[in-house]
């Protein structure tokens, strides 16, 4: 819903053997409560992170989409990551997929509670960026493909 | 028709998808139909009850929140209709002629919620309930349509879900009145949650739903589901539900005499009045206090704009 621009694939057949395991109900259900997305598993990472900023950005891809099985990295929802390692200060800079985003508090809570909980980081400032705008573009490769699993197709 | 029923009840428990009307018996059809009115009725009857406690939205973006909610409830509605429409139901008819005390959502939508509390119980305790249900019609669904339209439904209702914990999590968090509000909207709907369900398994010996494969779980399986998951929601917020989860087995076992009646006017189920099923079944035929002015909010505005546009 928020995302005005996804329309579910028309899937038949076949396919409903990878909605069922993109789908997140089954999940839901499985664990009584608590995560309520699968999101999918981080990168593998071939080395460890540069610096406080890169680690930064790579914990956000532990944060979802509150509605889609995402991670706001792969959504293409954040633009920039900006530490001082000296303060353990984080400035984010992100965007919605829409200004009238339903989500946009608990984006906010979500991306500030997952970069509180990394060790050297004790301030999160998030600055939110609407130019350029989001755009399906935006949605990386990867991305693309989790989307494709929940039944998601992208239009371009 | 292509199969009997006897024949069709075998099909779909080995596998069978069913995709078009060709496949189904007049028995299949019949309880599939009866599902999704039910489907529809409960996603389009949580619309006006959630619009009437969204006006008490504290903030402009909270209430952007409560809104995207109603639309997707709106836009689940029209998922089942639609289904409705292929299997030849005339959905005008459905939708603008029928009385409003045959609409099949349960009583729990018949009731009026009057602040951000009860919206966003209601969010917490019946969108789980919802996800409980249609994600079990999602898993173990014979009907294909219905399977690939509830991918959406089950992505929006979990964020719905997640509106509901967090929210009544920051009103235990800040205490006073806060809190004493989500004690107050839990007391009285979550033995509404635990009826949601329906009869329990000993009382219902025949079921086409499970027979035909529409849905997976029994009724008190799917109530057991919900219980497991907003009893220990409610122990963490320190909330206090008549229910407790058993250490032994980790299920969760009522302590009031199950049904039991409710008053609607005073919000307040009379747990010292234990009553039958058959009188539970009256109560929910004679409707909640909200159930015809819901439906008439539903309808008013298509009648005054359509007289708007003939004048």
């Amino acid at each position: 819903m928020t995302l005005v621009q996804l329309e579910r694939r028309a899937a038949r057949g076949a396919e409903s053997a990878s909605l069922e395991q993109g789908m997140n109900f089954a999940a839901v259900l499985a664990e009584s409560r608590g995560e309520a997305h699968p999101l999918p598993a981080p990168p593998a990472w071939e080395s460890p992170p540069a610096d406080l900023a890169e680690r930064a950005h790579r914990a956000l891809y532990e944060v979802s989409d509150p509605e889609f099985p995402i991670s706001l990295v792969d959504l293409g929802l954040i633009y920039d990551v900006a530490a001082d390692e000296s303060t353990g200060g984080v400035t984010v800079s992100l965007t919605f997929t829409a200004t009238a985003c339903p989500c946009t508090d608990f984006i906010k809570w979500d991306v500030r509670e997952r970069l509180l909980a990394e060790p050297g980081i004790d301030t999160v400032e998030i600055e939110v960026v609407w130019d350029p705008p989001w755009s399906t573009a935006r949605v990386t490769e990867r991305g693309r493909g989790i989307l494709e699993r929940a039944g998601i197709a992208l239009i371009t | 028709m292509r199969f009997t029923d006897e024949e069709l009840m075998r099909k779909v428990q080995e596998g069978f998808i069913v995709e078009s009307e060709a496949d189904m018996t007049e028995t299949y059809k019949k309880a599939l139909i009866t599902q999704l009115t039910v489907q529809g009725d409960t996603e389009l009857m949580s619309a006006p009850a959630y619009f009437m406690a969204a006006k008490d939205a504290p903030s402009t973006n909270t209430m952007v929140s409560a809104t995207a909610i109603i639309q997707d409830e709106m836009g689940h509605a029209n998922i089942a209709y639609r289904l409705l429409e292929d299997l030849g139901v005339d959905r005008d008819e459905l939708l603008y002629e029928r009385p409003a005390k045959k609409f099949k959502n349960p009583y729990g939508f018949d009731q009026p919620l009057v602040n951000w509390a009860e919206l966003v119980t209601a969010n917490g305790l019946y969108d789980r309930a919802g996800i409980t249900l249609l994600g079990d019609v999602h898993r173990h669904t014979s009907y294909g349509p219905l399977k690939r339209g509830l991918v959406k439904v089950g992505m929006e209702e979990n964020f719905h879900l997640r509106h509901g914990e967090v929210w009544m999590r920051r009103l235990c968090e800040a205490g006073g009145e806060a809190r004493e509000m989500v004690q107050h909207s839990v007391d009285w709907m979550f033995p509404m949650g635990v009826e949601w369900f329906g009869m329990p398994d000993e009382k219902k010996h025949h079921n086409a739903q499970l027979d035909f494969k529409l849905k997976g779980m029994t009724n008190d399986q799917l109530r057991q589901t919900w219980l497991k998951a907003v009893v220990p929601l409610c122990d963490e917020l320190s909330i206090d539900v008549p229910a407790h989860v058993k250490p032994d087995t980790e299920e969760v076992e009522l302590e009031f005499e199950f049904p039991v009646q409710y008053d609607p006017g005073a919000k307040r189920w009379l747990f010292d009045e234990p009553i039958t099923w058959d009188e539970v079944w009256d109560r929910w035929r004679a409707r909640g206090p909200m159930n015809e002015q819901f439906v008439d909010w539903m309808r008013v505005s298509r009648y005054s704009v359509e007289g708007l546009l003939e004048a």
